[in-house]
């Protein structure tokens, strides 16, 4: 599903060479949920944003879904990230204009689903999300977990391969991250592939498996 | 969940801009207005320099390039005004290069000449059509470069001396077709010779001949095409002599002139020699100096409407730098958020263009009515609208370029 060989990342000033990742190494398998712990500035980020296609990286290998992603251009970096990941952010990131079916409906847009179609879907992931019936509201009228859970629904709009979550529960409340991470766990238990980034071992523990990054390199717990 | 193929269509995110405006939108009407009133002014702009330069493009009937006139003022208690003349004309005709000369009142596109009214029916009662006067003689014709088309030029016997002070008018007339039609609407201009038409009301005055085409002295007179010539010299002590040189002769002969009747009689002044060229030149200047004025403010407008478009999109991309990424990292290429932009702004210029053409008729109304300038062709609106999207597309493109560059990962760090 996911597999990186001695991946690299180096970041750049003109004084100051940082190195985000070392040698890194890691292979997720189909339907797995695999969190992610380590410190800050060890790297889970950059690995996260590696792994989500969100950034380059300067040596090694990376397969997605079979597929040697090391070399692609960014329009096919942007098509895989639309068809095979999905994304959930600690900020939650909607579009605070747009109403909660247009923000779900975003990556459905850049996939080029018709009209119809994408209705179907949206109403099918707020529905899953239990927010079906607020789907006219604007973010700015939910709360915050129920602003991840709209997060959660766009990313699972598209049916991706897998779900990339970066501190999902990082702005939310004991009782809404909770929910959240059963609703994580609903879906990776529909077969969904999670990579989860967090600094919550009790959250990380309830993952099939959790994995620790330290100064750019990755071990198994 | 399962793998669906995607389907292909091109999504212009029309509802959700659209929603995202309505819900954010004094920026984005701002920017409109800004577009409307530019519009509404570069369009009427437009279309008054198309029409001045319409204006000074028109034909004057004269051979501009060709022709010169110069004044002549005895002082001399001995000067004698119609003997000068006669001998003056001889003069210039005969000079090498002269096509012709004449004495004459007045110079068509000088703005400054003589105007009467011609009536098809005596009495103060009726309506008289107005008209610039040129008394000429018999060469007026020739130098003048006009074409008879119907009728005759005067003969040498019809030339009478106009004295100072004199009311009554010669019994002749030559006018042009343009008058002609405006006299006698009902009836084809070659018809009007033989004609009788009344000046000062009750005098009346044959039409012996029409000329296809010449300008009255005043260049923004609306009947600068009505012109009528009587067969007179004038017994004045200033004499107006018009000159019409071969080509290529006009600055020589200029010198030249001015010299010999300098010379030939030492009780005048000779004075405000000029050619037609620079005569045209002065009149049009007004037309000249509005021109440049409209074309100046026209790209100010512009310039600070682009730049209004590019602030304004400029500070939306920095203020969404994070939803940007977010949309990047959801799957949009460049050129996805490049097109966001541009459609957002088309939209925006679409507001603009649609208003700007309601007040560009208005504007236009405004001034077909204050200031007697023709209605406004249909065809600069759909232009002016496509100018104006242009200057909007061109202006938002390097901030949506900009938006573009920002990278997908922005969407997990805090900005």
């Amino acid at each position: 599903m996911l597999k990186m060989t001695d991946v690299k990342k180096v970041f750049r000033t003109d004084l100051v060479e940082t190195h985000a990742l070392k040698d890194f190494n890691l292979q997720v398998g189909e339907g797995d949920f695999v969190a992610v712990t380590g410190p800050s500035g060890s790297g889970k980020t950059t690995f996260l944003n590696i792994a989500g296609l969100l950034e380059t990286f300067d040596g090694g290998t990376y397969e997605l879904d079979g597929q040697d992603v090391s070399n692609l251009n960014d329009k096919h970096r942007s098509q895989l990230r639309n068809e095979k990941i999905g994304f959930i952010f600690q900020g939650f990131n909607l579009i605070p204009d747009l109403n909660l079916f247009d923000n779900v409906d975003v990556p459905l847009r850049y996939r080029g689903f018709n009209s119809a179609e994408r209705k179907k879907r949206i109403e099918n992931s707020l529905e899953m999300v239990g927010l079906a019936q607020r789907m006219k509201h604007l973010p700015s009228q939910l709360s915050g977990g129920q602003q991840q859970r709209v997060a959660i629904a766009r990313a699972l709009a598209g049916e991706p391969r897998f779900l990339l979550a970066d501190e999902p529960t990082g702005n939310l409340d004991t009782k809404m991250a909770n929910s959240v991470m059963e609703l994580l766990k609903t879906i990776n238990d529909a077969g969904t592939t999670i990579i989860m980034v967090t600094h919550d071992a009790d959250l990380a523990k309830q993952a099939r498996r959790n994995i620790y990054v330290r100064d750019g390199q990755v071990s198994e717990l | 969940m399962k793998q669906s193929q995607p389907q292909t269509s091109t999504n212009w995110e029309l509802g959700p801009i659209l929603r995202a405006m309505l819900r954010n939108k004094v920026g984005a009407i701002l920017i409109a207005l800004q577009i409307a009133i530019t519009m509404t002014i570069i369009v009427n702009s437009v279309y008054i320099i198309v029409e001045r330069n319409k204006d000074m493009q028109r034909d004057s009937g004269i051979d501009n390039e060709n022709s010169f006139y110069l004044t002549s003022v005895g002082f001399g208690e001995n000067f004698n005004v119609p003997n000068t003349v006669e001998e003056d004309l001889t003069m210039l005709r005969a000079l090498p290069g002269v096509i012709d000369a004449i004495q004459t009142n007045a110079v068509p596109n000088s703005n400054s000449g003589w105007s009467m009214g011609l009536k098809t029916q005596s009495g103060v009662e009726h309506d008289a059509v107005g008209t610039a006067v040129y008394m000429v003689d018999d060469h007026g014709v020739n130098a003048l470069d006009v074409e008879i088309i119907a009728g005759e030029n005067f003969a040498p016997s019809d030339i009478s001396l106009r004295t100072v002070g004199q009311v009554d008018w010669p019994n002749k007339t030559i006018i042009t077709k343009a008058m002609a039609e405006n006299l006698f609407p009902d009836i084809n201009y070659a018809d009007v010779v033989g004609k009788t038409v009344y000046i000062n009301d009750i005098d009346p005055m044959v039409v012996v001949g029409i000329i296809d085409k010449l300008q009255a002295p005043w260049v923004n007179w609306s009947n600068v095409e009505n012109v009528m010539l009587s067969p007179e010299r004038q017994s004045f002590k200033g004499s107006r002599y018009f000159i019409r040189t071969e080509p290529g002769m006009r600055d020589t002969l200029m010198n030249q002139v001015e010299e010999l009747l300098a010379n030939s009689n030492n009780q005048r002044l000779i004075k405000g020699m000029r050619s037609i060229e620079e005569t045209r030149e002065r009149s049009y200047r007004g037309h000249t100096a509005m021109i440049k004025i409209l074309t100046t403010v026209m790209v100010i407008l512009t310039i600070v409407t682009a730049l209004g478009i590019v602030g304004l999109a400029s500070f939306s991309v920095n203020q969404r730098k994070k939803q940007i990424g977010t949309r990047r990292a959801l799957g949009a290429t460049q050129g996805t958020i490049i097109r966001y932009f541009m459609f957002e702004n088309f939209l925006i210029s679409s507001i603009g263009v649609l208003l700007g053409a309601v007040l560009t008729v208005i504007l236009n109304v405004i001034l077909v009515n204050a200031f007697g300038l023709d209605r406004l062709d249909w065809f600069y609106i759909p232009i002016g609208m496509l100018v104006l999207w242009l200057v909007g597309q061109a202006a938002v493109f390097g901030p949506a370029k900009k938006a573009a560059n920002i990278p997908p990962a922005l969407a997990t760090r805090t900005v």
